[in-house]
This record gives C-alpha cells, structure tokens and sequence, in this order.
C-alpha cells in the first residue's frame, strides 16, 4: 500500500491561514490504514487547526469528510457539491489522491496535508517499511522474493556490498537491513543459491521513471 | 489565582473509584473541573484531549492506572502514548505542552487527585516556556 505521513501543522496552518471554509477530506485507503489519512485522522487534524487559528482564523468553517478512495473519480463524485461550497480543500490523500481531485474539479484549490513517502507494508503496529519503488521490471522471482532495488540501499544487482555487517548496512546499521543478507537467507532457505552465482546485467531503468511520467493502456479494456 | 478550566479524564476503575470516593465523602469536584470517565486508558484517543482544549479548557490532566494495575492489561500505558501524541500535536498549534499531564492513579488515592488538582491548578509556566496561544485567555479569565 501507499505509505504516507502527516505534514507539519506550520505548514498546514500557512496555506489555510486566510481561508473561510476549508474542506478536510480524508482517504478511508492506503492512508487510512498507515493512519495518516483516514476518518479519524481528518477528525485530528481538523480540531488541531481549530485550535491553532481560534487566534487568527477563528471564524474559519471547517467540514470533514471521508470518501473510500480520492485516486478514482467515481468515489470522488460525491464530493462535488462540499468542494463548490468551500473556498479551499485539504486533501488528507497520497499525491495520487490529491491529483485526482485537482484533475476532476479544475477550479477548485487543492492543497495535500500528507507527505506520500512510500510503497511499502505494515511490519507491526505502528510500524511501515519500503518494500517496492515500482521500477517497472519486478525481479522478485531472482532475488527469493526480496527486492534489492528497493531494499538494497544501493539498489545493487549484484551484491551484497562491503558495507554488508552482520546482517545490518552501513548505512544505518541499527534500522536497516542488509537487503543482501536477506537474499543469500532466503535463497538458502527455499535451495536457490547456486541462482545467485548467475551475474545480473545492468538494470534497464527506461521501465523506472527515467522516461517521465509512465501510462498503462489496457487495449481490451478501451473501447 | 483565576480558575483555570480543567478536564480531568481517565480510568473508571482507578481514578473513577477515588473520584467516586471523592464524592461519596462530600467532596464534590470544584466547578472549573470537569470530569470525564472512561471504561479504561485504552479508550482515550488524542482525540478527546484536543476537543478539550477547542472546547475551552485550559488544562487536561489523564489519570490512568499504574503499570500492572490495568484490567486491560495496557490500557494504561495506551493512555499514555495518546497524551503523548496530544502533546506533540497541542505544541505544533502553540499550545504548551504543560497544560497536559498525565498522572498514575489507584482507585485509593482519592486524596492524592485532591492534592493533584491544586497543584495543577496552580501551575505556573516553566520559566524558560515561550508563551503559548492559550496563555493570553487563561490572562484575561
């Protein structure tokens, strides 16, 4: 899922600073489950502003809603009537969500309230890792379902690095695993090392973002 | 002294009994103290601190139950990592992060919450705090 965190209130508190009515709408998705985004998020983040204009702002309107999904139109129709009553939204969506609703409703003034960090799972409560940077050209299937592009600090094909210590990387040996060592575990574990004697050629990254903004057309799927 | 607005919120079984002994005493709450009983610490939600202070309160303070007194095993300690939350929200709006406390409580320390109160109440800001949205109110109260 879409991982993503609250932006600071500073920042926030700027861009609502002069605004009357101000729409809070939350995303019941990905960012609802990282509990950045959801209903009770846009909950606290609306009391917060309350509390941090009542000197500056105090007549300011806020309205909280929260629809199932901003990145697709069809959840975000319901929304039309609240954006045209209110002079700004507050879109308390990953980047995808905060677009959609700027595509869909042309004239109204959008503004993100999360910083979409990324892709990744819930390890434990409270808890959110990277597992995926969606470089277009999965190679799970060499690595025993551990990606080094993603996991791998420098993204190595052919690791691990000398900065591999047990177990950990020098990058920061205390929270982050050495994506390499957790290569070698699992392809030991499921009997797939001699896989990894294979040399990987250079990544192709024209699948990556190294081409600008990437589109996927389903033919079948168009009329 | 004004009389600041204080929420007191927490535990049924650890600070609702003291309060509750409180009262059975004769002993009513004063009138700019608010009590708001909760099933247990767990309950609590940063959300209930920040209504409290949109709604007026000068202070919180959560009582929630000793560690290994909790029925829910952790409620207490949930409790305390939502003040935790609350506080560092109340700050990134200027509010200062003293006027939330959270204090352990058991069900016979009823004299003790009396004791807390008051001192609460009597407050002053730490000598080296900036001033905070909420002081020029408590000022003029």
């Amino acid at each position: 899922m879409i991982v993503a965190e609250r932006k600071p209130l500073a920042e926030i508190l700027a861009n609502v600073q002069n605004v009357n009515k101000l729409l809070v709408v939350g995303c019941n998705t990905c960012v609802a489950v990282c509990l950045a985004g959801g209903e009770k998020e846009v909950a606290v983040l609306s009391s917060a502003l309350r509390i941090g204009l009542r000197d500056t702002n105090p007549n300011i309107q806020i309205t909280q809603r929260s629809i199932e999904r901003q990145c697709e139109e069809e959840f975000n129709a319901e929304l039309a009537d609240d954006i045209a009553a209110h002079d700004v939204v507050l879109s308390m969506a990953c980047g995808v969500g905060v677009q959609t609703l700027a595509e869909q409703f042309p004239t109204a003034i959008v503004y993100p309230a999360l910083n979409t960090t990324f892709m990744g799972r819930p390890e434990e409560r409270g808890v959110w890792s990277e597992r995926c940077m969606g470089c277009g050209n999965c190679v799970l299937d060499k690595f025993g379902g551990v990606c080094p592009v993603t996991r791998c600090s420098k993204s190595l094909l052919n690791g691990p690095c000398g900065g591999s210590e047990n177990g950990k990387c020098e990058v920061d040996p205390k929270n982050i695993d050495c994506a390499w060592q957790l290569i070698y575990d699992r392809m030991a574990r499921i009997g797939q090392l001699d896989r990894l004697l294979e040399i990987e050629p250079a990544k192709d990254w024209s699948t990556s973002r190294h081409g600008g903004p990437r589109k996927i057309v389903r033919k079948d799927m168009v009329l | 002294m004004n009389d600041h607005r204080i929420v007191l919120m927490g535990c049924a079984q650890s600070a609702g009994a003291a309060i509750q002994e409180l009262q059975d005493r004769g002993q009513a709450l004063p009138d700019n103290v608010e009590w708001v009983r909760m099933p247990c610490g767990s309950s609590l939600d940063e959300l209930h601190i920040l209504r409290a202070f949109e709604s007026g309160a000068d202070r919180v303070m959560v009582l929630a139950c000793y560690d290994g007194a909790c029925r829910s095993v952790n409620g207490n300690r949930w409790a305390e990592k939502r003040v935790e939350a609350a506080r560092a929200i109340l700050e990134e709006v200027g509010i200062a992060g003293w006027r939330l406390a959270f204090q352990q409580v058991a069900p016979t320390m009823a004299a003790d919450i009396w004791q807390w109160i008051a001192d609460f109440q009597a407050l002053q800001p730490p000598q080296d705090a900036t001033p905070d949205a909420a002081q020029g109110a408590e000022s003029e109260a």
